[in-house]
């Protein structure tokens, strides 16, 4: 079979989405797990002009930068169109399209391991004694 | 939406367009979820045009792996995962994704500080060019050929085609073959199909030789010059004779090549090497013969003014010395699986030791990806030797592999073993 992509964008005019991606897995405190939406995950700054930026997650601080990537990423989208006339059992009939419905040309990467602000602030504490 | 704030005042151009000395709120979007119908396709920056004007698809079958094709080329997908977190953040108006949005939800997403997560990527679909996979194509054109009977019986072609079975369309052939336009379009040429009644065929082996026989008969007849046939009058003939007007033009185009015709329509020459060789297939099919008996015949077979030679048959036949005598058999390049690894296994079942000359008609490799691929070979692959002969052409460039990213040397290094008794001997390959 054939899934035809489409792209209803027009010339060069796909909406960009942005990455960031850090490294392993963050981890929702229990209470939370079962509604993850409108959550916040964290705090994204960018403390000066370079593209430098620090990501912080509950007591985390990651250090990171913007990396536009070697080749462009495409966002697509699964689309089923099933006629409606149709009964289930020529479900696997139905036509599927692939619709791009995004482009990602950069992503904010946080590839070294987080700063732990209590810590650190603890380790000052204890300096100042 | 009562309010119809500019699309940069959140999701990814938020993200994107940062302001130094400031910061955004990172949240799960209020459609967070596993969204598993979102998918990232990593592509060369060359290919979007190809997508954004709508030339590309996946083909496949749900039993294959899927591969995309663009206009030119096939290229297989790879599923690459990622052990790190991937945040995927869309535009602040994301169309398409919020179609089953709920009211509530939209006071949510027009929070302005921040940037919402809808999915976390587990990784990405990248591509790497193939070779087209047309051995199933010569398999389904295969199944049903066009044979001398078809003329006279349009009741049954009529019947087989009320219940569509081994017959194949240009839409159904893209739906079955996972190669691009243009690649299954040079495999159809080079298989010698033709469109009948809309759907693709190879016309059986019988009936071309019926077919070239009696064109050359006729030519005898009536004095054409082999070199110069009028495509108008060599078709009226043949059709007199009861070959439908659109095989007997095939046959020209089969057997022949288009010169600078006058003013009377086309002119074509038969090409002395795909005439011998069609001739020399036909004795090869009743099995092993002494060399001597098989020049021979050959010889009274071509036609007059063609002069048959040995060499015209390189990736066709094989000999063997059994005593003092050279006995030859058919072993045909077409015949043998595009695949690198199944093409030098099956080589090798046929003999542990190749010298080069005998190996090479049946490697060749073509590695310039930069030709149009109309150009490039068509490597195909599939024995079918189950329906007895059908027609198969050989012009040079169909029987070559096509290995996008390996060159020839490559592929002997990881197929066979290369060994050199003495320095000025010829080398001898055999299976690793």
């Amino acid at each position: 079979m054939q899934i035809r992509v489409k792209c209803s964008c027009g010339e060069g005019k796909c909406p960009e989405w942005a990455i960031v991606e850090l490294q392993g897995v963050v981890e929702v405190q229990p209470d939370f797990q079962d509604r993850l939406q409108n959550l916040q995950i964290g705090l994204l700054c960018r403390p000066s002009s370079q593209e430098n930026y620090t990501f912080t997650v509950g007591y985390h601080e990651l250090t990171g930068s913007k990396v536009p990537l070697k080749k462009p990423l495409l966002v697509l989208k699964k689309i089923k169109h099933s006629n409606a006339e149709e009964d289930s059992a020529t479900v696997n009939l139905s036509r599927v399209e692939m619709e791009v419905i995004g482009i990602i040309r950069h992503r904010i990467l946080f590839k070294i391991r987080p700063k732990a602000l209590i810590s650190s602030k603890l380790l000052l504490v204890l300096l100042s004694f | 939406m009562e309010q119809s704030q500019p699309d940069c005042c959140g999701g990814a151009a938020a993200v994107l367009n940062l302001q130094p000395n400031s910061s955004i709120s990172v949240a799960y979007h209020p459609l967070f979820g596993p969204h598993d119908d979102l998918i990232l396709l990593e592509l060369d920056e060359k290919l979007l045009p190809d997508v954004l004007h709508h030339r590309v698809s996946f083909r496949g079958q749900p039993d294959e792996d899927a591969v995309l094709c663009t206009r030119s080329k096939t290229y297989a997908v790879k599923f690459v995962g990622t052990s790190n977190s991937v945040f995927l953040i869309p535009p602040s108006d994301p169309s398409g994704l919020h179609e089953n949005e709920q009211d509530g939800d939209k006071v949510q997403r027009d929070n302005k500080a921040a940037a919402s997560v809808i999915k976390v990527a587990p990784g990405s679909m990248e591509l790497v060019e193939v070779a087209p996979r047309l051995d199933k194509l010569k398999m389904l054109l295969s199944e049903n050929p066009y044979k001398f009977d078809e003329v006279f019986e349009m009741d049954e072609l009529n019947e087989m085609v009320d219940c569509n079975t081994s017959l194949y369309r240009w839409d159904d052939l893209i739906d079955k073959v996972q190669a691009s336009d243009d690649e299954l379009r040079a495999a159809l040429k080079s298989l010698s199909a033709l469109e009948i009644d809309g759907y693709w065929r190879l016309v059986d082996e019988d009936y071309m030789d019926g077919l070239l026989n009696m064109l050359l008969h006729n030519s005898v007849l009536n004095e054409w010059s082999l070199d110069a046939l009028h495509e108008d009058e060599v078709v009226g003939v043949l059709h007199s004779d009861g070959f439908p007007c659109k095989i007997a033009s095939h046959c020209l185009q089969v057997y022949g090549s288009e010169v600078e015709g006058g003013s009377r329509g086309r002119v074509w020459r038969l090409d002395e090497r795909r005439v011998c060789m069609h001739f020399a297939r036909g004795i090869l099919r009743g099995g092993k013969i002494k060399m001597e008996s098989f020049m021979g015949e050959w010889a009274r077979k071509a036609p007059e003014g063609m002069q048959v030679n040995f060499d015209m048959l390189e990736g066709e036949v094989l000999t063997e010395k059994l005593g003092i005598q050279t006995w030859v058999y058919s072993y045909s390049v077409s015949s043998l699986p595009s695949s690198p690894a199944e093409r030098f296994s099956l080589l090798f079942q046929e003999r542990p030791k190749w010298e080069w000359k005998d190996l090479q008609p049946y490697i060749r490799f073509i590695f310039s990806l930069a030709l149009p691929s109309v150009l490039c070979a068509v490597p195909f692959a599939f024995s079918c030797k189950s329906k007895g002969g059908f027609y198969f052409s050989c012009d040079c460039f169909s029987r070559d592999l096509r290995v996008p990213g390996l060159t020839s040397d490559g592929l002997l290094l990881k197929y066979t073993r290369r060994t050199q008794p003495t320095l000025d001997a010829d080398p001898v390959f055999s299976a690793r």
